[in-house]
């Protein structure tokens, strides 16, 4: 609340030259009586009492009153300020159209070429003051959200953007809400321009943008936030540990522009949760003649060798970073570049100091649960959802951890009602869409899988794994050229995806395709960041398929081998592997691999059927004596 | 002994085995530690006083105790078996034998976790896949701390534990090794070496360190791939070393019933257990000789002697097993030997054992089971080979019967009871490929077939391919073997019969008529058989009587005559 009313006196004070700012900065939680007195012998008094009046009932949630104060007093056409306030109204009314047409009739204008941006920035310099442009953009954004006009909506979100690049709030939604694939969004980072001394703050922007497209520089990125901030410039990015969220920081900086009312929790960030649960499901029905058994669910790759906070100490000769080792938004972005990596190991000890410090940081949920969920940390799920539903019965992220609990103890109908809730609650919370798909798809129900995952794409049009888990249902449908276009529009959104690269490949695989499917499989594993750690097992067993389907014994041997050591104990590899030997003539190492195959997976009627043949073969053949 | 190992004293060894001793049970490998101190008491006795340095050395110890309670504290929970607090403890931890008693402790927990899950997924029995949850930790860390080359010994064998679970087995051999040249004296290091080496190739690549202790590994290893004569030749040289070792003896009684020679073996478990009153250790192997040579009494005696010692000891229930067996209570013995596996999973001869009890109550699925786990765990256990083909031929399953008999065979190319079984699988009518039937009894033959089979059967298939000659050959060599071991059975007649008509169509008539007498002595049917056969012998003779004498009686092996 606090900050809203900052934001406001801001606004009011560059309006209004020598008002009476020093009168307001000590505003009273409760100001609309004092206020109102004053008011009340003049309706329309000086243009600065009515605006403050007009604030004090939006505070006091009297949106239809602030209006009506703000539209009798004629001053909302002549100052850009009102015209604000009274569109803030209209928001919180829930009143769109009115909204958008209080905003000014550029519905049709290019955001680009707005007049309007002369007209209110005529001082503005970036950083020192709250753009009103800006915050009017975001405004619009968010009407055009509200009317599902998605398109728009992002255009106006990347306006504001553009006109101020401290409008975290318009950035929050561009990424939070996937709107943006990640290409669109290395565009935007291009445009905004930041003050040399805020470097900080392009960092932390494109730390927590889609990190598919920058597998180079992310760890760089990340190191230098960490890194320890020389002493003149460390009250500059402003104590970390204080700053609750790194865009809010800052001595020039004061407030965030048009803070909303209620600070929207941070439960929208990007988490990929479902998708490699999804991913796992997913790989682990190859279309191989031999099925491959469910991947291990434990994430291994644990040998990421990345560098924790309290390492960077001795990384300050390198020169002066961010000093945000501490911060909650680094830390987050840390954890989800673990989880990125498929380091879920780290990813999980991250989330959980940082949990331990705080435990209710919203921003770090999503992916501590994500990397639980990897780990099948049932027990810790558990505690952690109890207390969140405890604590924040109303959040979807409360009912998405619970969710995310029966997912892991493998109860899909718990799962999906609770994702369910989850998602009426908030809609534009992605990862309940993705595990509510993922919860239909566990069960083998289809079509309700494609409905959440098609209401998903529509709401995130930046997200891919959506179409990625569509195109899976296509594909066990045997709908296979539905799902290739699915996957080749996911390939679009995300070409750096290995999940989709894999099951392009699957695909080609499917259709015959051997050498195709060899490509997409091997740019799947030339794509997978990080060490290859045994979550990506499918993808080599699958490569090792099309090799055999090419006639390439020893290739898909090594990789055989290979996937065993990633993930050993798998009937479905042995008895691969052993039908590639059998296919090359060596039918005792054939009748071996089928005998450990068959140890493991008895029922196993192919695997059984092939020994079978071989031991004849074998009999007829061998003289050994 | 090897030429190129570097002689050593035994005072030299003495002294490396104390420290090993020390070393091992600093780092909980308890099982080496004993059998380290189990070889130290098996060097001759020293002359005079042991050396006035003990005692310092164990001051030295006590000081490098007293430099870390962390690890006293560590080292107490693991002794408990309190696996996931010594690993909490040493947390922080990365070098030295506290890092080596961190992972070492992180693994076993994440091994008995491991068997916990499988008995909650498959029961005590069940073949679960269950996977050590640890292992991908603990091989990031390992290959963390093997980066920078030259790893601890104890760091390095660990890694290659972990690996070897893996599957990444050729890795796991290089560390092994490593850890083997680094700190020779660890015999579970050797151990492990081992049981990756099942292929001879591999055997015969492995560059191992010059140390005494190689000549353990190498009789280890003879015994396991059964070179049996070649083990007991290197026994007997580490014998002369280390005289008063019960490894030693149990390791040659092994060996000698190995080779079937049970009484050599009998002797040398007495001696062991004059030696060792409380010893378990290979008594198992003791009862499978009372048990062969049928001797309930002496089977009974030890069955009792060791449940006192300790009742619920694998090797115990598994004689237990074997006496019931003996008994004909084949129930029962299931049950022991069922009890001595959920004692210990991976208890090979008891699953083996199991096997055959299976297979004497007509359940071959079982049976089967039983089998498979057993080469599952040790694919050089050739009885359990040998068991599987029973088991099929019994299923009437020929072809998987011959795949099991043939690893038999190779496992054991000179025991003629492999081979005899192969050829009965080649006679089978699914097969009939008696060519390769003929060689398998040839090779049995040639392999001292003590039972005698391989003679009949190949004088019978001969007979049945028309090859006259030769299965009279063979015919008479069993004869002959029949009349020199006093033996009577069903093979004396089929030889006589066969014989007879054989001799008299090749015109040696006096030697038919011999045959024919022998087989009057028989039942009836043949007794008929016979006095027809005299009857036409007579009359050929007062043929042959009236006319000139033929050619035939002055050639009479001559192939190319043709009977009538």
């Amino acid at each position: 609340m606090p900050k809203v009313q900052a934001a406001a006196l801001t606004i009011l004070g560059t309006g209004v030259r020598g008002g009476p700012q020093a009168a307001h900065t000590g505003l009273l939680p409760s100001p609309a009586k004092a206020s109102n007195c004053h008011t009340m012998e003049d309706a329309y008094g000086a243009p600065v009492e009515v605006f403050t009046l007009a604030q004090a009932y939006y505070m006091g949630k009297q949106y239809r009153r602030a209006l009506m104060l703000l539209k009798r007093s004629e001053l909302v056409d002549a100052d850009v300020r009102f015209r604000y306030l009274a569109a803030r109204c209209l928001a919180e009314c829930h009143d769109w159209e009115e909204c958008l047409a209080m905003l000014g009739g550029w519905e049709n204008e290019e955001a680009d070429n707005m007049d309007m941006q002369q007209d209110v920035q005529t001082d503005f310099d970036i950083g020192q003051e709250v753009s009103i442009y800006a915050a009017m953009c975001l405004v619009r954004g968010r009407a055009y959200d509200a009317l599902e006009n998605r398109t728009r909506a992002i255009r106006w979100y990347r306006a504001a953007l553009r006109a101020d690049p401290y409008c975290y709030e318009a950035f929050q939604v561009l990424v939070d809400n996937h709107m943006l694939t990640s290409e669109e969004e290395a565009e935007m980072r291009l445009q905004q321009k930041f003050p040399e001394e805020n470097s900080w703050l392009e960092l932390l922007y494109r730390a927590k943008c889609k990190k598919y497209d920058q597998q180079d520089t992310i760890a760089a990125t990340l190191e230098e936030l960490e890194r320890p901030a020389l002493p003149s410039t460390s009250d500059e990015a402003e104590g970390p540990s204080d700053a609750p969220q790194a865009g809010h920081g800052g001595p020039k900086f004061p407030a965030t522009p048009a803070s909303r009312p209620q600070e929207m929790p941070a439960e929208s960030r990007m988490s990929v949760d479902g998708r490699r649960t999804r991913s796992m499901r997913s790989l682990a029905t190859p279309s191989g003649p031999v099925g491959n058994g469910l991947a291990s669910a434990e994430g291994g790759g644990a040998d990421v060798v990345m560098r924790g906070p309290a390492d960077d100490a001795e990384e300050a000769a390198l020169g002066p970073g961010c000093g945000l080792a501490n911060n909650l938004d680094v830390l987050v972005c840390r954890a989800e570049w673990y989880y990125h990596l498929g380091a879920f190991r780290e990813c999980y000890q991250l989330t959980s100091s940082v949990l331990e410090s705080d435990p209710y940081a919203m921003e770090a949920f999503p992916v501590h649960l994500a990397a639980a969920l990897e780990l099948r940390k049932k027990n810790e799920l558990f505690l952690r959802s109890h207390r969140l539903v405890e604590e924040y019965p109303d959040r979807a992220l409360s009912w998405y951890a619970v969710g995310c609990y029966y997912l892991c103890t493998q109860q899909y109908e718990n799962a999906r009602r609770y994702f369910g809730k989850a998602t009426s609650l908030d809609a534009s919370f992605a990862p309940a869409w993705v595990g509510f798909g993922h919860a239909f798809a566990f069960q083998d129900e289809s079509d309700q899988a494609m409905a959440s995952y098609r209401t998903a794409t529509r709401l995130f049009p930046g997200l891919h794994l959506p179409l990625v888990g569509m195109g899976m249902e296509y594909q066990r449908m045997n709908n296979l050229h539905l799902a290739d276009l699915l996957f080749l529009q996911a390939h679009k959104i995300c070409p750096t995806d290995p999940l989709v690269c894999n099951e392009l490949g699957v695909l080609a695989y499917r259709n015959r395709h051997y050498d195709q499917a060899e490509r997409w499989l091997q740019r799947a594993l030339d794509r997978v960041p990080g060490r290859l750690s045994a979550v990506w097992e499918p993808t080599i067993v699958n490569l090792a398929h099309t090799y055999r389907k090419q006639r390439r014994w020893a290739e898909a041997m090594e990789a055989y081998e290979k996937a065993l050591g990633l993930n050993p104990g798998q009937p479905g590899t042995y008895a691969a592997l052993g039908y590639t030997y059998h296919l090359q003539g060596n039918s005792s190492a054939a009748i071996e691999h089928y005998h450990k195959a068959l140890g493991l997976r008895p029922e196993d009627t192919f695997t059984a059927e092939m020994l079978t043949v071989a031991l004849q073969e074998g009999c007829m053949r061998e003289d050994n004596f | 002994m090897d030429p190129v190992a570097p002689a050593s004293t035994a005072a030299q060894k003495r002294a490396e085995l104390r420290r090993a001793v020390v070393d091992l049970r600093a780092r909980g490998l308890y099982s080496s530690a004993k059998w380290a101190a189990e070889q130290l008491a098996g060097l001759p006795e020293a002359e005079g006083k042991p050396p006035p340095r003990t005692r310092r050395s164990r001051s030295d110890i006590a000081t490098a105790d007293e430099e870390d309670d962390l690890h006293v504290l560590a080292k107490s929970a693991f002794d408990v078996k309190d696996y996931r607090r010594a690993a909490h403890v040493l947390r922080d931890c990365t070098f030295g034998r506290s890092f080596f008693l961190r992972c070492y402790a992180a693994y076993l927990a994440g091994e008995k976790r491991k068997e916990e899950e499988r008995v909650e997924t498959s029961g005590p029995l069940g073949c679960g896949n269950a996977c050590n949850k640890d292992l991908d930790v603990l091989e990031a860390e390992l290959c963390a701390a093997c980066q920078g080359g030259n790893p601890d010994s104890f760091i390095a064998y660990l890694y290659g534990l972990v690996l070897a679970d893996r599957e990444r087995k050729s890795e796991a051999r290089a560390l092994l090794l490593a850890s083997i040249s680094g700190y020779p004296c660890h015999w579970g290091a050797w151990q492990a070496l081992q049981q990756l080496c099942v292929d001879c190739d591999v055997q015969a690549g492995l560059s191992l360190p010059r140390h005494w202790m190689r000549e353990f590994f190498l009789v280890s290893l003879c015994l396991e791939s059964q070179q049996n004569e070649e083990g007991l030749g290197r026994l007997q040289t580490l014998e002369q070393q280390f005289p008063r070792s019960d490894w030693v003896v149990a390791q040659a009684a092994t060996a000698q019933y190995n080779l079937r020679n049970f009484d050599e073996a009998q002797d040398l478990f007495e001696v062991l257990l004059e030696r060792d009153p409380h010893r378990i250790e290979g008594m198992d192997t003791y009862s499978n000789i009372l048990y062969v040579k049928e001797q309930f009494a002496a089977l009974s005696h030890l069955a009792h002697r060791t449940a006192v010692t300790d009742k619920f000891c694998p090797e115990t229930c598994c004689i237990i097993g074997n006496y019931y067996s003996l008994k004909g209570q084949h129930e029962k013995a299931v049950l022991y030997f069922r009890r001595a596996l959920k004692l210990n999973r991976h208890y090979l001869s008891a699953w083996t054992l199991m096997g055959h009890e299976y297979v004497e109550m007509k359940n071959p699925p079982a049976a089967i089971d039983a089998y498979r786990r057993a080469v599952d765990l040790n694919p050089r256990d050739y009885r359990a080979w040998y068991g599987l083909g029973q088991t099929y031929e019994l299923l009437h399953m020929p072809y998987y019967a011959l795949y099991y008999f043939r690893r038999a065979t190779q496992l054991r190319p000179h025991d003629a009871r492999m081979w005899c079984a192969m050829g009965q699988c080649y006679e089978n009518e699914q097969l009939a490929m008696y060519e390769k039937a003929i060689r398998c009894y040839r090779r049995a033959e040639q392999n001292v077939d003590r039972e005698g089979i391989a003679l009949h059967k190949l004088a019978k298939l001969h007979d049945a391919l028309g090859q006259r000659t030769e299965a009279a050959y063979y015919f008479e060599q069993n004869l002959g073997r029949i009349d020199a071991e006093r033996i009577q059975g069903s093979d004396t007649l089929d030889a006589l019969a066969f014989l007879a008509s054989y001799k008299k169509d090749m015109g040696q008539l006096q030697e038919a008529e011999v045959y024919c007498l022998r087989l009057l002595d028989y039942g009836a049917p043949s007794k008929e058989k016979a006095k027809a056969l005299l009857r036409e012998i007579r009359s050929m003779q007062q043929h042959a009587g009236f006319s000139s004498p033929s050619a035939r009686s002055m050639s009479p092996d001559s192939p190319s005559t043709s009977p009538v």
